[in-house]
């Protein structure tokens, strides 16, 4: 997957724990480690709202954009599929 | 009631292929024996300790407590019983092989998780091996046929007629189940999916 997560570094400048954000946007811990490990398939847009509203930031400083081989090889399979 | 989960209609089909498993495996044993005793009829045929012909008789042959008679003329050559035999086990084969993948699919569906990838994995088993049991069987009965039309008639066994029974209803079914692996598969990627949404 091309899209990374960069939860763990907005943490870090926030100085807080996953556990405190868990508490704080409601969602759990487990989900939030899913997130931030990078195992998610997708996100929701009320948990990319409550994180921005939490941290006080812009759904596009949570994540970036990183082109990998294996992404040209999804697109392929995509367009096979198609 | 409820179609999954406990207490469900997937749990009491749960118990009847279990009872199923383990009347197949009582036909198997059947089967297993009645190959044997076959087996040792046919040598003593072969050896001359018994007539073949005396076999055929309604009074049949008697050895101490064992009656032994055919009643189809023939059936003392092994020729035409090996295949036959073949037929059965390979139809209870596969039918353990069937019942084995139903009742883990019916286990994930009394518990009430019906789309694990494991479950398109044991339809897609059960679909590859009706298709073999029945192209087997199709390959046995004209094993059958050849050796009756080859051997059969110093046996006094003639082919009046050959035909083919092919059973539209078994290929409509591999067909269902086809799909209805394939359906599996996606619901398992769905619900993975799904999971794995925060």
């Amino acid at each position: 997957m091309a899209i990374r997560v960069t939860l763990d570094r907005i943490l870090l400048e926030r100085r807080m724990s996953l556990t405190d954000l868990s508490d704080k946007v409601g969602v759990t811990l487990a989900n939030l480690s899913i997130l931030k490990t990078g195992k998610a398939k997708a996100i929701r847009f009320s948990t990319l709202n409550a994180l921005c509203r939490v941290l006080e930031c812009q759904p596009g400083e949570l994540l970036s954009f990183e082109p990998s081989d294996d992404d040209a090889l999804e697109e392929t399979a995509d367009q096979a599929a198609e | 009631m409820k179609a999954l989960g406990k207490g469900s209609v997937a749990s009491l089909v749960r118990i009847g292929l279990m009872i199923a498993w383990w009347a197949l495996w009582a036909c198997a044993a059947f089967v297993g024996l009645a190959a044997v005793a076959y087996s040792v009829v046919l040598a003593m045929v072969a050896n001359g300790a018994i007539d073949a012909a005396e076999l055929q008789n309604s009074d049949g042959f008697q050895i101490g407590a064992f009656h032994i008679n055919f009643d189809q003329p023939g059936a003392a050559t092994w020729p035409i019983a090996i295949p036959s035999l073949l037929t059965v086990a390979v139809m209870i084969a596969g039918a353990l092989i069937i019942v084995w993948r139903l009742r883990r699919l019916f286990d994930s569906f009394s518990s009430g998780e019906p789309f694990r990838r494991e479950n398109a994995a044991h339809l897609r088993v059960i679909w590859i091996t009706m298709v073999a049991v029945e192209l087997a069987r199709y390959f046995l009965t004209a094993s059958i046929t050849g050796l009756v039309v080859a051997f059969g008639e110093a046996q006094g066994v003639g082919v009046r007629e050959v035909s083919l029974s092919v059973d539209p209803s078994t290929w409509g079914s591999i067909l269902i189940l086809i799909v209805l692996a394939e359906v599996f598969r996606e619901g398992a990627r769905l619900k993975e999916e799904q999971e794995l949404t925060i």
